[in-house]
């Protein structure tokens, strides 16, 4: 891995650069969307009470100089205070970042370990049965909306069935039904782009070659097709995975899970700059590291890549 | 970025309906009547933000607050005053009230009650340095003595027949001085101590807040051990919950939902007529909404028993004016706004009406059925020759032009009855310097103040009774409907809801059906 070092100080380098233009965008944006003042004090509230109440929160100083104090004080790991909670945002985040990688990890997990197997057979029994229906359910999965599929589930398996809770966070049975929304888009995106991936290899010459040589086809699948097609494969992957830790506002908010996903959204609603600035930058935080062990992870399944 | 509004979900789970995958399926234990529960699980549609009482006034946080903690004085759902931390009050002269406190009375944490406590919360919220968000709630108050540990003495600025009833409402909640002081704001809010009956244990913010009874509330012991409130902020999800069993009580149910609920052998709607009303208030400083004949025609022009009937499935009532039916004061001799579109054309031919654009702004969700309500009224209006358009808006640039005054024409407000008294409620936003101030008229305006201020009830009738036909002509809000605020409840729970939104868990409110 010859350069390895000048490789990562350039990625670190671009993640930074990254990080400072989404934190300055959400800052501007969430400005020039409104002032978070008349909704924390009753309808009934005199004019007097808003300059106050802005005041004390610092809303009251010039655009440049509360960008200023902000950007110092993120160099610094603060947040500031959440105007809505009364307590640091980074705190406020950090509450609802276990209830994410609970879900977001399962429903990673329960996508790759579904969908990759299915695209892979489909890929290999390819205009079969297995390979139309698999695929036409992935269709449904990528096309069918969160909010639909989540109801679907709610009043099929949970209201119906009696298998599961119908909402909120607790032992296992509560994740199934979230898990199964928000990994299903995730789900059908991995298989469709697994069987292609497949497909494309399957074409290549050196399987026909290794065909010829009298592999088994267990052998040429596994020893010379997965590998060859996991570029791809682990780039969408990699993605799906950040999407999937980044929040599921509307799967969150259906089961009411309280993840980051439903933090957000409620901080936008509620114009709780100090929160949304937080939850935004630790999701592209999180981006930005899947993106470089995707990068990473590269090199090492393609030596060619490796050598440049 | 969500575009998935209470509507969408209606949509879905009436198709699903219709696919025959709904009613009938719960069988067995879910029909049982009676529970041996010991804990009252609540779902909401909102979370909490704050447990300082002084902090919010938000109806998802006064729900658990007025159970965390006592007011002075209690509403109780029959609209009637009651006693709270204080068992007896009197006025002396005009501005002095005289409360006996509570004897016996402990905080969650053993310190005794007293009226230190009680006169250290009360100029808490106006206290410029405690920067409370309630500020203006007991703003009418001079100083308060606290002569001993039981007695309470509030001189107002001038004559306030309404403190009793201030007292009994938001910023009214007592908190504890010595444990406040101690701890500080923050740990006060993040571990609050009230004297209520119930206690807090803990809370996972957007997933549940876990109280428990307070063993020796002075009201009773409630007839649970501890109550869970979580929040589930769709309403399909909230009402699947109730339906399964695994919440006892959902508050915010939408009046087309009722049907499923009430239809549910184990579960029931429990409502209460709001206290308030659902308005379309005016900005009539800007043409033609300054002409008060268009206004009348506007208002002659919506047909609101076929709102009541077909958007509310008949959950709400036809107001007569500006007073809400419940409200001191209000006249039940006063017929329901009229629906006369010949009439309407005629006053516009009157006001000299040359077609020009009449805007609703209307909010998605802000209060239920608004954006629906908004369309049909739009609709009525076009038929009976008005100009008249929706815009859509977000609910915080509703805020933001609520404070700027810079509507367009007509937005939703669903002004609540704070005290049970008109002058909590349109004197409230519609006085000179209120939050709906767009209409000036100086008759209403000389009597809306002599009513604030003064304590012969029979004068207030009178100056209501003038002051709402001076409403009648001007229409500084449209009034469209006095709607029921429906909950979801299991059979087996006997509760009754308040009118103003708290959400009163006590012994002489809430019961278990017990075999």
């Amino acid at each position: 891995m010859r350069g390895f070092l000048p490789f990562l100080g350039h990625r670190l380098f671009r993640a930074l650069i990254a990080l400072w233009l989404v934190s300055t965008v959400v800052f501007v944006v969430m400005r020039l969307s409104g002032d978070p003042v008349p909704l924390l004090l009753p309808p009934d509230a005199p004019h007097s009470e808003i300059l106050r109440v802005r005041a004390e929160l610092g809303l009251d100083r010039p655009l440049p100089t509360q960008y200023g104090v902000f950007l110092g004080n993120v160099a610094r790991g603060d947040f500031g205070r959440s105007i809505h909670f009364r307590e640091p945002a980074f705190r406020v985040v950090l509450g609802y970042l276990p209830a994410t990688f609970e879900l977001g990890l399962t429903a990673f997990g329960l996508a790759v370990v579904i969908a990759v197997p299915i695209g892979l057979l489909s890929a290999m029994r390819r205009n079969s049965f297995l390979d139309h229906a698999s695929m036409g359910l992935a269709l449904v999965g990528q096309s069918a909306p969160t909010f639909f599929l989540g109801i679907l589930f709610i009043l099929l398996l949970s209201l119906k069935a009696g298998l599961f809770p119908t909402s909120g966070r607790g032992d296992w049975t509560h994740l199934v039904l979230p898990a199964l929304t928000l990994g299903a888009f995730s789900m059908a995106s991995i298989a469709r782009l697994t069987r292609s991936a497949i497909l494309e290899v399957l074409r290549a010459d050196y399987i026909r070659t290794a065909r010829a040589k009298g592999l088994s086809e267990l052998l040429v699948v596994a020893k010379h097709t997965l590998k060859n097609a996991a570029i791809p494969i682990v780039t969408i992957t990699g993605l799906q995975f950040g999407t999937l830790l980044g929040g599921a506002v509307v799967t969150e908010t259906v089961f009411s899970w309280p993840g980051i996903g439903r933090l957000a959204i409620q901080s936008i609603y509620n114009r709780d700059y100090p929160v949304v600035q937080c939850t935004v930058f630790l999701s592209a935080a999180m981006f930005v590291v899947i993106n470089f062990l995707v990068d990473v992870s590269y090199g090492l399944l393609d030596p060619r890549i490796r050598s440049h | 970025m969500i575009e998935l509004t209470r509507r969408e979900v209606l949509k879905g789970m009436a198709g699903l309906g219709a696919a025959g995958a709904l009613p009938h399926i719960l069988s067995g234990s879910a029909q049982a009547q009676t529970t041996k529960k010991r804990e009252l699980v609540v779902a909401q549609g909102g979370d909490i933000s704050k447990f300082d009482p002084h902090f919010s006034t938000s109806s998802n946080d006064i729900r658990v607050s007025f159970n965390i903690f006592d007011n002075l004085t209690s509403r109780h759902p029959n609209g009637k005053l009651y006693p709270g931390l204080a068992t007896e009050w009197k006025l002396e002269g005009q501005t002095t009230y005289r409360f006996k406190l509570r004897p016996g009375v402990k905080w969650h944490n053993g310190d005794p009650f007293t009226s230190a406590d009680a006169k250290f919360s009360i100029e808490r919220t106006y206290d410029a340095a405690a920067k409370t968000m309630v500020a203006t709630a007991l703003s009418t108050i001079d100083r308060i003595e606290a002569p001993d540990p039981l007695t309470l003495v509030i001189h107002t600025k001038k004559p306030d027949p309404l403190l009793p009833a201030r007292l009994a409402f938001y910023g009214g909640q007592v908190v504890p001085k010595k444990y406040l002081e101690a701890v500080g704001n923050d740990a006060f809010n993040a571990k609050p101590v009230g004297t209520g009956p119930v206690r807090f244990v803990s809370w996972v913010k957007d997933d549940k807040l876990v109280l428990e009874a307070n063993p020796a509330y002075w009201g009773g012991k409630i007839d649970a051990d501890r109550v869970v409130v979580r929040s589930i902020p769709e309403a399909a999800p909230r009402i699947a919950a109730l339906l399964k069993g695994e919440v006892d009580v959902i508050t915010q149910l939408p009046p087309d939902h009722g049907e499923r609920v009430a239809g549910n052998s184990a579960t029931k709607v429990q409502g209460a007529l709001y206290a308030g009303l659902y308005v379309l208030a005016v900005n009539s400083k800007r043409p033609p909404l300054d002409n008060p004949l268009v206004k009348q025609a506007l208002s002659l022009a919506i047909d609101r028993d076929a709102i009541v009937k077909e958007l509310w499935r008949g959950r709400g009532i036809v107001p007569s004016g500006p007073i809400a039916k419940g409200d001191n004061h209000f006249d039940p001799s006063l017929p329901p706004l009229a629906y006369n579109p010949t009439e309407a054309r005629e006053r516009l031919k009157k006001a000299g009406y040359k077609n020009e654009e009449v805007f609703i702004e209307t909010t998605v969700a802000y209060v239920s059925n608004d954006k629906t309500m908004a369309e049909a009224i739009v609709a009525m209006w076009r038929d009976a020759g008005i100009n008249a358009k929706v815009e859509v808006i977000e609910y915080s640039v509703r805020a933001q032009k609520n404070r700027e005054k810079s509507f367009k024409g007509m937005f939703w407000s669903d002004p609540t009855s704070t005290l049970g008294d008109p002058d909590g409620m349109m004197w409230r936003l519609l006085g000179p310097g209120g939050p709906q101030d767009y209409w000036r008229q100086p008759r209403f305006d000389e009597l809306g103040n002599a009513a604030r201020f003064s304590v012969d009830e029979k004068f207030r009738g009178g100056a209501y009774r003038e002051m709402t036909k001076i409403f009648l002509e001007n229409f500084p809000w449209i009034p469209v409907i006095q709607p029921y605020e429906d909950y979801g409840v299991q059979k087996y729970v006997e509760w009754t809801p308040n009118p103003n939104q708290q959400f009163e868990i006590r012994r002489f409110n809430f019961k278990f059906h017990r075999a």
